[in-house]
């Protein structure tokens, strides 16, 4: 660290830029992360052919099987240890060509073994920080750091791995400062406090003095880990690196980060798995109860051979699938709790951090400037707590390799998973004040927009509708196929004839209740969603809410409106309404903000209001 | 009523989306009539059947975009440059008002193809960075000009996003 540090002293006056490295944990963490694959690829591989020499041994005599069995696995793990070798030295050598420079108005990635690779981010298209550490990277006290650039769906982020805890804030905020400077015009004084300079230049949020950690918001059990981390730090973490004012801060409170992990998406899935199969189980036992009738020939003919053992197994493994169901529901639930475990938000400056994570470790940065949209979701669970989650819409880029994998990421930035809807107003106020200007003439739906879109959820698009149609199209068919009514199929030895024709309209008869069902689900979300969902706009902001089982209101200024426009269909036009259209750069390519059906006066005075004004 | 924007495209328009639909309506309607067409030559009697159908419906999109979606499609194509923003009104059934902010364009550029370069027109793609519109079918003085007027005012924008 020393040695590195008079280095860079003597590039400084020199003149040079300073050439910073990243951390030596690249060369064997990186190869402990490849050679762990490697030997997990090598030991499903190898397992097959062991387990067909031990089934060999058995037969021909153990000695021998022994032997073949030592040769195989000598084998294999000398190839590996060779492997492990040739990902030792790529991974040195490219550590040696890895590099990033501070240029006056860019950031310089250098990386690339045979070819050479130069990555340019001028500062002022910094759109956000991120930094990312696996549980190993935590313990090494390394982290990944991810920074994402404005450019659309093709664009992805900068990655530079395995920079110490220490560089890793230091490298953020001084991107940030950089930024700041760039967007400003100003020239960026090199070793100058950001700080300073940015707190006299721009409004700051208002100025609460940060209470001692145990006196802040929301505190949970999972909290003490957290601190255990930030105590311990990892073994090469560095000097904690101060990166500014913190001026509004929060955790989850116990039943926060609880309700957190109830809600969350797998664990609703498995929840609901669970439901049905336990559902499926208590069908089968009342159509068992009830005694079988002509239409259940099939049934009475099964129960004449042992079905009655056949019913008892069935029974036993619905019930463990049943407590196989609750197991991963109870795993789930505790991994999101871990994985929310330790989250803070906070307001450092004019940026915003996010950090959660106790094993695997994430933290999000973004600068006020750069916050596309404040979203306040309620799923339909949230709603009946009356709670709701908070994000930051910001521009996103895609980063190698966790395309689609990394849902967190896509959705910018989460900054309370799961809060009361009352204590909403004073969070917002806290970590993003210049949010709180929000709109409050809300311009409702037309009232002819609860007829609509009862037929377009019902019928245009109601998948109840489209299923019933298809069952009676089924129905029509099958009534023309078969003539008598009878199908002979031999079953158990013995030929049995059903009435299919019966049969099949019973199973109709079902899909036909299901439709309906489904049908009255989406009349009940097209009126709660006509009743609960407008927009509005003000001098500065844009507020788009729509409803349904779920709401989702969505705060945006008018700066970050890329463009706007309506839409309308010839029976729009009829009922004088529009569906108006907001487009911003928020996530990865744009995201468009819309409301169908608001009236055709409101959608023009909107219009106008999209005119930029001197 | 929002009045509609004043500017129309170049007349010209017309017969160059007339040529580029031709092209492609025959292209698709080449490549899907030559299977048939050989199975006609090994005596597959269906196969008549077929490539009459394709025939007519060859026709029938032939008449419907050379003759009747043109002139219409021409009317409802508007457009009007204001010093800070573009308007653009377009569509038949579903139709779309665009406002544009000048100061969210990220850059412009104009393309000539080969078709538009016959006419001599020459098309202006504005973008923003979640998405761009096209105004096809200028002639080169005005897309020249609306090109130049955008570049300004996007210079002046305070922030790319």
């Amino acid at each position: 660290m020393d040695a590195q540090n008079t280095q860079e002293q003597a590039a400084v006056q020199a003149g040079e830029p300073v050439k910073h490295q990243v951390h030596h944990s690249y060369i064997w963490l990186g190869t402990l992360r490849v050679v762990a694959i490697l030997f997990f690829a090598a030991a499903i591989s190898v397992f097959s052919s062991i387990i067909g020499a031990i089934s060999e041994g058995m037969r021909a005599g153990s000695a021998e099987a022994g032997l073949v069995m030592l040769v195989t696995v000598g084998f294999s793990i000398g190839f590996l240890v060779v492997l492990a070798g040739i990902v030792f030295l790529v991974h040195w050598l490219a550590y040696k060509r890895l590099y990033y420079v501070l240029g006056p108005d860019e950031f310089n990635l250098y990386s690339g073994i045979i070819t050479k690779k130069r990555v340019h981010v001028p500062y002022n298209k910094v759109q956000s920080v991120d930094q990312k550490a696996s549980l190993l990277q935590r313990i090494a006290g390394v982290r990944t750091l991810y920074i994402d650039t404005a450019g659309g769906a093709n664009n992805k982020a900068v990655i530079v791995p395995y920079v110490t805890k220490h560089d890793a804030e230091w490298l953020r905020s001084e991107l940030f400062a950089r930024k700041d400077a760039a967007v400003r015009g100003v020239v960026y004084q090199e070793g100058a406090r950001p700080s300073a300079a940015a707190d006299a230049a721009r409004p700051q949020a208002p100025g609460t003095p940060v209470p001692p950690a145990d006196e802040r918001e929301g505190h949970n059990v999972l909290d003490v880990g957290q601190q255990a981390w930030d105590e311990l730090g990892g073994v090469f973490a560095g000097a904690a690196y101060d990166g500014g004012r913190v001026s509004y801060e929060y955790g989850l409170s116990n039943k926060e980060l609880v309700l957190a992990g109830l809600s969350n998406k797998t664990s609703f899935a498995v929840l609901l798995l669970g439901i049905i199969v336990a559902l499926a189980q208590l069908i089968s036992f009342v159509f068992d109860v009830v005694p079988g009738d002509d239409a259940n020939a099939i049934a009475s003919a099964a129960a004449d051979i042992g079905g009655q053992i056949l019913q008892s197994g069935m029974f036993a493994l619905a019930v463990a699938i049943i407590g196989f169901i609750i197991v991963v529901w109870i795993v789930s639930v505790l991994g999101s709790c871990i994985g929310y475990g330790g989250f803070r938000a906070r307001r450092r400056e004019s940026r915003i951090e996010v950090e959660y994570g106790l094993l695997q470790h994430t933290f999000q940065g973004v600068d006020i400037e750069r916050v596309q949209a404040v979203v306040i979701s309620q799923s339909f669970i949230r709603r009946l707590f009356g709670y709701c989650e908070l994000s930051l819409a910001k521009v996103d880029a895609n980063s190698e390799g966790d395309e689609g994998k990394n849902a967190q990421t896509k959705r910018g930035v989460v900054i309370h998973p799961f809060v009361k809807l009352s204590k909403v107003p004073e969070i917002l106020a806290g970590l993003v004040p210049e949010f709180g200007d929000v709109p409050t003439e809300r311009h409702e739906v037309a009232p002819v927009a609860l007829r609509r879109a009862l037929t377009r959820r019902c019928i245009v698009q109601g998948v109840g509708f489209w299923f019933a149609v298809a069952v009676a199209i089924f129905q029509l068919t099958m009534g023309l196929w078969l003539d008598d009514g009878l199908v002979r199929i031999h079953a158990f030895g013995s030929l049995v004839s059903i009435d299919a024709y019966e049969l099949c309209t019973s199973a109709c008869v079902v899909c036909y209740i299901l439709a309906a069902l489904v049908t009255v689900v989406s009349a009940i979300g097209a009126v709660l969603w006509a009743r609960s969902s407008s927009f509005a706009f003000n001098e500065r902001f844009m507020q788009v809410t729509n409803g349904g089982f779920s709401i989702e209101t969505v705060t945006f200024p008018r700066q970050k409106i890329q463009y706007g426009y309506t839409k309308t269909n010839p029976l729009q036009r009829r009922a004088h309404t529009a569906t108006i259209k907001a487009r911003t750069a928020a996530g990865v390519g744009g995201t468009t903000y819309a409301l169908i059906d608001a009236t055709q006066a409101d959608a023009e005075s909107w219009l106008a209001w999209l005119e930029p004004r001197v | 009523m929002r009045a509609l924007p004043d500017q129309k495209l170049n007349p010209k328009i017309k017969n160059v989306w007339r040529i580029n639909d031709a092209i492609w309506i025959a292209l698709v309607f080449v490549c899907l009539i030559v299977p048939f067409a050989i199975a006609v030559g090994l005596d597959a009697e269906w196969a008549g059947i077929v490539c009459i159908v394709l025939v007519i419906a060859f026709v029938v999109l032939l008449v419907i975009f050379l003759v009747i979606l043109p002139p219409i499609r021409y009317a409802r194509w508007r457009y009007q440059l204001s010093d800070e923003y573009l308007d653009i009104a377009k569509g038949i059934i579903w139709r779309k008002r665009y406002i544009i902010p000048f100061i969210r364009v990220q850059n412009t550029d104009t393309r000539q193809g080969p078709i538009l370069r016959a006419f001599k027109l020459a098309s202006v793609t504005v973008s923003t960075a979640a998405g761009s519109h096209e105004i096809p079918g200028l002639d080169a003085e005005s897309a020249e000009a609306l090109r130049d007027r955008a570049a300004e005012l996007a210079r002046l924008a305070r922030e790319d996003v």
